[in-house]
């Protein structure tokens, strides 16, 4: 496995209560894992545990069972975290500084050769040119999104872990995160996406994952996850019209026999599909804290 | 050793854009304008008042630098979740704590190089010599501020901002007394404090001030011996912050 950039297996983390006199379980043995250069979803009402399942990916908590490896190894190793880009959820970088500073001061720690230019490039490209030498202080929640996504991108990681990216960013700067998101996925950057908004996941990501009172409950492929096991939909030909006709997988056959008797002319026969917010509601339904 | 460097200068640019270090700097310049005063209440052997005022007041500031500077890093780092991003990829937590230890001491060594600075000038300008021994008497106050500044990076792992400050000041009053005043503190149990004050700093052995104001010559193994205690002590206080640390979630 160490070629999968993540792997997440049996994960348990809790945390002891007050007084340490009992403890509540976040994460409950979940596995999972992300393949090379696909977006992975990773979904969750709110308290599910997708923050705390990303931070024990990122070795800043410690899981109380289970085991996380990126390309094989223990994330804390230092070969491991140079081919990582993190966007936090609700990053409050220190706002004395400004997006440029932040810039050269990363790349310095990152052992990075970086020059102005290039950084110049990056924070144009997440929408920062104006704003390279403004203290973080006067920055909205969105612009802070994107100079954390800067930073991200800064060593051109491997892997991509964002926990809720564009949670304050208005529909045009959203549509520019995603942009830059599947760009990134083009260059052959696997990503790790925690995200609120089903919409942007049913658009960009390959799979999901669904977290629910921290156990998974859903796992798969997006298509294979909308796609409904026990509907139909049939479009057919009446003289010049095309219709359609949903029904249920037990009635398909003699449905289509129907309308063959009947003489309508059969054009297609697909599964239906359901959104990814019926997939999701369905999978935490009844859930609740 | 680059990320280190790199992350030390970042702290050292925070705190001078913060506004308490110039609060702290400018209490120390009003308490040397203070001492400066001395000769206008007409005291004998003024140039030893003032010397000795002066050192310890530039203890007490090392005291309060160490307090003001460092007690609010981690803390403000941990509440505005800042530190997330920096532990979460370019830094190990090692790293981290020496980045933010390193940039603190030098904004500490600069206040008490303004400190002494001050406090000769003062001397000069009463019309008194400097002793050469003072250089090394605030060489001894900073080493006793850096330690004083592992010490508040180590409470600041596991305590709050206003429980850090009393417990960094009575560690500070405890590590004064001598063996036998320790004892006198439980008395009932004389082996066990004896064995306690031996295991706590020994910060008395920074203070020289007194036989260098009475014109006391000190020789330079003891120097020496001081800073190394210091530095020693120090260290192993950086190395017990960083285990309480590593084993610290970041929630």
């Amino acid at each position: 496995m160490g070629d999968c950039p993540l792997q997440v297996k049996e994960l348990e983390k809790s945390f002891k209560k007050k007084l340490g006199l009992s403890s509540f379980r976040a994460v409950d043995s979940i596995s999972f894992q992300l393949y090379p250069g696909e977006i992975l979803g990773f979904l969750g009402p709110n308290g599910a545990g997708k923050t705390t399942t990303i931070k024990c990916v990122l070795g800043l908590l410690k899981p109380s069972a289970g085991k996380v490896s990126l390309w094989g190894s223990h994330p804390a190793a230092p070969e491991v975290r140079r081919r990582i880009g993190y966007v936090p959820e609700n990053p409050d970088y220190d706002d004395l500084f400004t997006p440029l500073e932040f810039m050269t001061m990363f790349s310095s720690m990152r052992r990075l050769d970086m020059s102005r230019e290039q950084m110049f490039v990056i924070l144009d490209r997440v929408g920062l040119s104006k704003w390279e030498n403004v203290r973080i202080r006067s920055f909205s929640k969105g612009m802070k999104q994107r100079v954390s996504l800067a930073l991200a991108l800064q060593s051109k990681p491997e892997l991509l872990i964002m926990d809720e990216p564009t949670g304050g960013l208005d529909p045009v700067a959203r549509k520019e995160f995603r942009d830059i998101i599947l760009e990134e996925n083009q260059r052959g950057v696997s990503i790790f996406l925690s995200s609120h908004l089903l919409s942007e996941v049913e658009t960009i990501c390959d799979r999901a994952v669904i977290l629910s009172e921290g156990k998974k409950v859903v796992e798969g492929r997006l298509e294979d996850l909308m796609r409904t096991e026990d509907h139909y939909r049939i479009t057919y030909r009446v003289s010049d019209e095309q219709e359609e006709l949903e029904i249920h997988a037990a009635l398909l056959q003699k449905t289509i026999d129907d309308l063959r008797v009947k003489g309508y002319g059969i054009i297609s026969v697909n599964p239906l599909y359901r959104s990814l917010e019926e997939v999701f509601l369905s999978a935490t339904s009844g859930v609740g804290r | 050793m680059k990320p280190v460097i790199t992350f030390a200068l970042m702290t050292l640019r925070n705190l001078l854009r913060r506004r308490t270090i110039w609060g702290i700097c400018i209490v120390i310049l009003i308490a040397l304008f203070g001492i400066g005063q001395i000769p206008s209440y007409g005291v004998s052997n003024e140039g030893r008042f003032i010397l000795d005022f002066g050192l310890f007041g530039l203890e007490i500031g090392a005291l309060l630098l160490a307090i003001g500077l460092a007690s609010n890093i981690y803390p403000r780092d941990r509440e505005q979740k800042t530190v997330m991003p920096i532990i979460a990829v370019p830094l190990s937590r090692g790293q981290y704590l020496m980045g933010r230890f390193i940039g603190a001491a030098i904004v500490e060594a600069a206040a008490m190089i303004v400190g002494c600075i001050g406090l000769m000038v003062i001397l000069l300008m009463n019309g008194h010599a400097v002793p050469a021994d003072m250089f090394p008497a605030t060489l001894l106050l900073l080493i006793e501020g850096w330690f004083l500044l592992a010490v508040v990076f180590f409470f600041s792992f596991w305590t709050s901002p206003p429980l850090n400050a009393p417990l960094t000041v009575l560690l500070f009053i405890v590590s004064q007394l001598s063996v036998s005043g320790f004892i006198k503190l439980f008395p009932q149990a004389p082996g066990l404090m004896r064995a306690l004050r031996l295991l706590l700093p020994h910060m008395d052995v920074f203070h020289i001030k007194d036989p260098i104001a009475h014109g006391m010559n000190i020789p330079g193994l003891y120097f020496l011996l001081a800073i190394f205690y210091g530095l020693a002590y120090m260290a192993f206080m950086l190395s017990v912050a960083l285990v309480v640390f590593r084993s610290r979630d970041l929630k």
